[in-house]
């Protein structure tokens, strides 16, 4: 096909336009990059480039546990509190944090120790304790980076899930997963380069929004792709009943003739953009069923990820795609389990829930590793906010209920550039407040221009993730109305003691 | 790693280059307002920007402050410029301004722009957007070029020895005009008339026709559904069911009759305070409810109460003066002259709301009324209202016939009452002709609010609530007395004349003197006509905002819709008539603006997702004629809604619609804001939980995909096949009529040929599988023709569904 001789100058102009127009280090840059890059033959490509630095991780794999998991019962091991079964929260603890509406009414908030037994498991370091709940995660415990001292300052799920996906608490901005793809762009043409999976649960209460893997204000194609277990794996992926292939071909020559002469008659480079984006579509169509057939696996993976990962849509089955999917070069995954805002019956929730993702979590950790993928693929795992040291709702010994606690709440994050086998943080006796090494409550605001060591608020957490793949997250950046927007708004900073 | 940075710095090396050859400005031409100030707010305003607070650190945004003298000189001195503290530290490699590690560093040419500029005298300008719009006569005799937008185009082309391109053919400009003003390529019929028409009003008369059809009020409607934030559900946590509908089909009414958009603004902020709003006036404040809302368990109302005024100010912001306000809400605007107390001011015409902060979830968050519930309902209502007080008129001459105490009975009722009097069988016009005609007209009235539906309205509390500055932007850190409503300075003044609420806001923001409304509202207008703006920010006219391309030209504009009388269809057809716009869209090879800048050849863009869905209804002969109504559900796979909402939503199932619903206008789609229909997003449309005033335009692979394998894609194909065959005999005529229907000329040989290949191919096969043609044309709720060869109809409906995703069929061009 012969480009009209201002095709090329389009595309310089392009880049003239964006190198010029913006910051040159932020937003121009990373289109640039992706220009550049589409510019240079297959064998130039130099596969996965940080935008900023050199890459720690070439992709992250976050397993989004949504409605808040209970660090009380899973991680954060506060022996004190048994002691103190039933008795009121003091309230030199509390210290005037906010409670929700739904507590607020209640006579006393009792200290509600976990009724789980906790281990303590090897690591690198003093060694990580364990709930009972998690009995395969423990068994990779060595490989995690345990951090206590998450933070936000949304107590509701919609701010809460908004912010920690989006950086901001009203919806309107790009989320985690966009901004990546903008600055990362794809290593594999035939797969979508950010993809989003929703793993079953039995007590799938509070929703998700599609911002939390929508674009904001950047360019609609960034946002995430749904690879779903039921129907077409991909939006619209399947021909109609009745297409073949072969049929789809003709139909894709026919329209390659079309658009070739209307390109002919308008000059539009678009055009040229949409015929590739054609082909890529044909080629996904048996890329992504490639991708999904899991025959190939042998029984020992299955073991690994437990029976569950043969049924579609499970956690398991949701990791073992999201392995596959790394293989395949997809940069940019992330699983939503739903259910865990346990604000009564926790333990018959949290036991189910925990069924749910235990064996995945693990099976993916050592599955990266034994495959040598854990060095450059970041994992991580954690929700929106934590839950209460006190109890909602009736307290026996058997079962209770914790409401939404932002002060602090457990996530972990495994290889990609992370250390191995640490912890990271500390909360006081009650798990309530962050603490310094004596226990004192730390109490932590983010900060633009400070830092408190040894605490990570949300916008660290996206910082340090930005960070290992390479990205400044203060230099990726978008302007819309006039501001030069980011991921982490105006904090942010890399947790750079947990890195490798 | 290596071999990028060394491309990307090759790459900026020579691209530098060339820019600062064609760029360069001389040094007799230095404008402030388009040289210098575009400078001080990207690179310097970060800390010595309007939000100044500390009175040591130099601030750039006014005269007073810059060339104040300081302990250690003048960051500008007028006097002695080379004195200025400025241009030292600018220049200095040991302690420079920018510092070393800011994150944006001047330029080689910027940093020789600021010293020019204060060699000259540090000229000071405000910026152009808060300066109203004035007329100007552009330079090229209007002999030459009757209309005023060509003569600003031609003005900048002449400056690089080019002129207007030619005209495109009259085929390519029917489809293009019908696409801008309808949303629709034209009849067939109506394509023909204008084709043959070979008088100098032809295409004024096309346009006419055009701007009269009521597709226009459903395709301008769209753009404002997207600006307002329009959703069917609340938007937040269990994102419920919202009644709502009612506005949007008011909204298609309003433009349909070419409601004054001063007009339109000033109903839709604040038609609840009118003197006795009538019914329409006061549907139309849901535009102040458009905000997403929640009642999660636990929420705060006070936080929310917060984040709701927000939003409002905010949408303001963004959809009438062009400008972001977000800035404000937590310090005084780095960028732009707006101080957080004035945020808080605006803030304040909307914080005495009647509505509660949180929306029970339920679908009629009060305050709400109930509303004609249809476009063409609208239509009756107004007709009936018109009846009524032309009855009432009547009447009211008859009434000093009447005793004493019937005329005092007919002083004291107020519209409805009168009429019931009028009405009344035994009443005081009893056997009159008058008191029949009433007596339908309140039967048809009753008859019509039987059919009325539940719309969210805006009231006023009888108390305002008072509003205090917000600390960094927290619900629970109100500081300082309490503010009264007010407007930013730097906008102009509150009118003394006007009350300090909603409708004294909506009619400042209306008033002649508002620098910013009318040149955002049209620079609006000019996106959807040629796909960009005049300002390429349409979001931002304010510092940080991209300069005008014809800054006369939008001026003009803005001056001539207020002296039209606010009159969009006047001011699109003004549009339209240009040469301008009328130019062929192909590249030049004489002119290199690949952006279109300049505006030297004709519009050229992907049309919006809503219009890519409609043409196929509409060549297939699908569409449905009925114009609003609860938003329409149509196909959409299964499991979409249900993975991701809460069990308690009555959003998490969908309910898929059947029979004409499937086939209403996109504008008519059910909009649940967590999760938009997948074939409207896919095409980029917003998910409307914030304002969009220009949606981006990308090429994806999913959307080849939804193109070529959605269930209605693959239904209006065969209806469409279904059409071509029962129309036409032969191959050739039928691939004319598609491509006919579809770019309004007949194909060519290279396209025939494509078309025929691939229809000889499909023949073949289907002819061999019964069975896969009758899959094919199993697609979609509505049944295949059965008086067809099937084989040859799956054949045909292979190739419709191809050439309604080619891009003569996708693009406007």
């Amino acid at each position: 096909m012969s480009a009209p001789a201002s095709l090329r100058e389009f595309e310089l102009n392009q880049t003239r336009r964006q190198l010029f127009g913006r910051s040159a280090l932020g937003v121009g840059t990373a289109a640039l990059a992706g220009l550049l890059q589409q510019d240079l033959s297959a064998a130039e490509r130099t596969g996965v480039e940080g935008l900023h630095h050199i890459p720690r991780a070439k992709r992250v794999i976050y397993l989004f546990m949504s409605g808040g998991p209970s660090h009380h019962d899973l991680w954060d091991y506060k022996p004190k509190m048994k002691e103190m079964f039933g008795q009121p929260l003091p309230d030199e603890v509390r210290d005037g944090q906010r409670i929700t509406g739904m507590t607020a009414g209640q006579q006393i908030l009792p200290i509600c120790p976990s009724k789980y037994r906790f281990t303590k498991q090897q690591n690198n370091d003093q060694g990580v304790w364990v709930s009972e709940l998690l009995p395969h995660t423990a068994k990779v415990a060595h490989e995690l980076c345990v951090v206590y001292s998450t933070y936000t300052e949304a107590i509701n799920h919609d701010p809460a899930i908004t912010y920690i996906q989006t950086g901001s608490q009203i919806p309107g901005r790009p989320s985690l997963g966009a901004w990546l793809s903008y600055g990362l762009g794809s290593t594999n043409e035939n797969l979508p380069s950010y993809v989003v999976m929703h793993a079953r649960s039995n007590h799938a209460e509070q929703s998700l929004f599609s911002r939390l893997w929508g674009t904001g204000f950047l360019p609609a194609d960034h946002q995430g792709v749904l690879l779903r277990s039921s129907g077409d794996p991909v939006l619209y992926l399947n021909n109609p009943a009745g297409v073949s292939r072969n049929d789809r071909r003709a139909q894709l020559d026919a329209l390659s003739v079309l658009n070739q002469a209307h390109y002919q008659q308008y000059g539009d480079p678009e055009v040229l953009a949409r015929i590739r984006q054609h082909e890529m579509a044909y080629r996904m169509q048996s890329s992504v069923p490639e991708l999904m057939d899991l025959s190939q696996e042998t029984d020992e993976t299955f073991q690994l990820y437990g029976d569950d990962a043969r049924t579609p849509g499970t956690f398991a089955a949701c990791c073992l795609n999201a392995r596959r999917l790394a293989e395949r070069g997809v940069r940019n995954i992330q699983i939503f389990h739903r259910g865990w805002d346990a604000h009564g019956n926790l333990p018959g929730e949290h036991e189910s829930q925990c069924r749910d993702i235990d064996q995945g979590c693990a099976a993916l950790i050592s599955d990266l590793r034994r495959r040598g993928m854990l060095d450059d693929t970041l994992v991580v795992w954690g929700g929106e906010f934590g839950r209460t040291s006190y109890c909602q709702g009736r307290l026996t010994r058997e079962s209770y209920g914790r409401d939404h606690h932002p002060r602090c709440f457990t996530v972990w994050m495994a290889g990609g550039g992370v250390k191995p086998g640490i912890t990271y943080g500390r909360t006081d006796d009650f798990a309530y407040n962050i603490a310094d090494e004596f226990g004192n409550p730390l109490r932590p605001q983010p900060a633009k221009e400070t830092w408190t060591p040894g605490t990570m608020h949300i916008h660290d957490l996206n910082a340090t993730i930005l960070h290992l793949l390479g990205i400044d997250h203060r230099r990726l950046t978008y302007r819309y109305q006039g501001r030069d927007f980011r991921l982490t708004d105006i904090d942010g900073h890399v947790v750079r003691d947990i890195l490798v | 790693m290596q071999y990028l940075s060394v491309s990307l710095a090759a790459a900026g090396l020579s691209l530098l280059l060339t820019v600062c050859t064609s760029d360069a400005v001389q040094a007799d031409e230095i404008s402030f307002a388009q040289d210098i100030l575009p400078i001080l707010s990207d690179k310097c305003f970060v800390c010595h920007g309007p939000d100044g607070t500390d009175r040591e650190v130099v601030q750039l945004d006014s005269p007073e402050q810059a060339t104040r003298l300081r302990e250690n000189g003048r960051a500008i001195d007028r006097e002695n410029p080379g004195q200025s503290t400025l241009l030292r530290r600018i220049h200095s490699a040991d302690d420079p301004m920018p510092p070393a590690d800011a994150e944006k560093q001047l330029t080689v040419a910027e940093r020789d722009l600021l010293s020019r500029w204060v060699q000259a005298g540090a000229d000071w300008e405000t910026h152009w957007s808060f300066i109203p719009p004035r007329k100007v006569t552009p330079h090229v005799a209007a002999a030459t070029t009757p209309q005023v937008i060509d003569a600003y185009v031609s003005d900048q082309l002449a400056a690089r020895n080019v002129k207007l391109a030619a005209a495109a053919d009259d085929r390519t400009l029917a489809r293009r005009a019908a696409l801008v003003l309808t949303g629709l390529p034209p009849e067939p019929a109506q394509l023909q008339k204008f084709l043959q028409d070979k008088s100098d009003t032809a295409w004024s008369s096309y346009l006419d026709e055009l701007l009269s059809s009521p597709r226009f009020g459903e395709h301008q409607a769209r753009y404002w559904l997207d600006a307002v934030r329009y959703g069917d559900t609340h938007g937040l946590h269990l994102d419920n069911k919202r009644g709502i509908f009612p506005w949007r089909d008011w909204l298609v009414h309003a433009l349909n009759r070419n409601q004054p958009l001063d007009e339109f603004l000033v109903w839709q902020l604040a038609g609840d305070l009118l003197p006795d709003a009538t019914l329409e006036q006061q549907v139309a404040t849901g535009f102040v409810r458009m905000n997403p809302s929640t009642a999660e368990g636990g929420v705060i109302p006070e936080e929310f109460q917060a984040k709701n005024n927000f939003d409002r100010v905010e949408t303001l912001g963004t959809v009438l003066l062009g400008m972001s306000m977000t800035c404000a809400r937590c310090h005084n605007h780095k960028y732009d002259p707006i101080t957080q107390q004035e945020y808080y001011g605006l803030l304040a015409f909307f914080n005495s709301t009647a509505e509660g902060p949180l929306d029970g979830n339920k679908y009629e968050y009060a305050p709400v009324l109930q509303a004609p519930a249809s476009v063409s309902a609208w239509g009756n209502w107004q007709q009936l209202q018109e009846q009524r007080s032309q009855l009432l008129q009547q009447a009211q001459e008859l009434v000093g016939g009447q005793s004493p105490q019937q005329q005092e009975q007919w002083q004291q009722a107020a519209g409805a009452a009168r009429l019931q009097l009028l009405a009344a069988v035994d009443g005081a016009f009893a056997g009159t002709p008058l008191q029949e005609q009433a007596a339908q007209l309140q039967q048809r009235l009753t008859d019509l609010e039987a059919s009325y539906s539940t719309t969210l309205v805006a009231k006023e509390l009888d108390q305002p609530r008072l509003t205090h500055l917000l600390r960094r932007g927290e619900y629970d850190l109100p500081s300082g007395d309490p503010l009264q409503p007010e407007v930013p300075a730097v906008m102009g003044r509150f009118p003394e004349d006007q009350p300090r609420n909603r409708l004294g806001l909506a009619r400042w923001l209306v008033s002649r003197e508002h620098p910013l409304v009318a040149r955002v509202l049209v620079n609006q207008i000019w996106q959807r006509v040629f796909g960009e703006g005049l300002v390429r920010t349409p979001e931002d006219f304010g510092l940080q905002g991209q300069q005008p391309t014809h800054p006369e030209l939008l001026d003009w504009l803005a001056v001539e819709l207020q002296d039209s009388g606010w009159n969009l269809k006047g001011m699109l057809r003004q549009m339209l008539m240009s040469q301008t716009f009328r130019q062929s869209s192909a590249w030049r090879g004489d002119l290199s603006d690949p952006e279109n800048r300049l505006l030297g050849r004709g519009p050229r863009y992907r049309l919006d997702a809503e219009v890519i869905r409609d043409i196929g209804l509409w060549s297939s002969g699908l569409l449905a004629d009925a114009m609003g109504g609860e938003g329409s559900k149509p196909y959409q796979p299964a499991g979409l809604w249900s993975a991701l909402m809460h069990p308690a939503s009555n959003t998490k199932n969908y309910e898929q619609d059947s029979g004409q619903k499937l086939y209403q206008r996109s504008l008519y789609m059910y909009w649940k804001r967590t999760c938009p229909h997948p074939m409207l997003t896919l095409f980029d449309a917003p998910s409307r939980e914030s304002s969009c005033i220009r949606r981006s335009r990308t090429n994806t692979a999913l959307q080849s995909l939804g193109l070529l394998n959605e269930t209605q894609r693959i239904e209006m194909g065969r209806e469409l096949a279904v059409r071509l065959l029962k129309s036409l005999p032969s191959d050739d005529a039928r691939i004319n009529l598609l491509f006919e229907l579809l770019a309004c000329r007949e194909a060519s040989a290279a396209e025939r040929q494509a078309c025929q290949t691939l229809i000889d191919e499909m023949r073949q096969r289907f002819m061999q599988s019964s069975e896969d043609a009758q899959a094919v044309l199993s697609a979609g709720e509505s049944r295949a023709a059965a008086d067809l060869p099937q084989a040859e109809l799956a054949a045909w409906t292979q190739l419709t569904v191809t050439v309604l995703a080619s891009d003569a069929a996708l693009l406007l061009y």
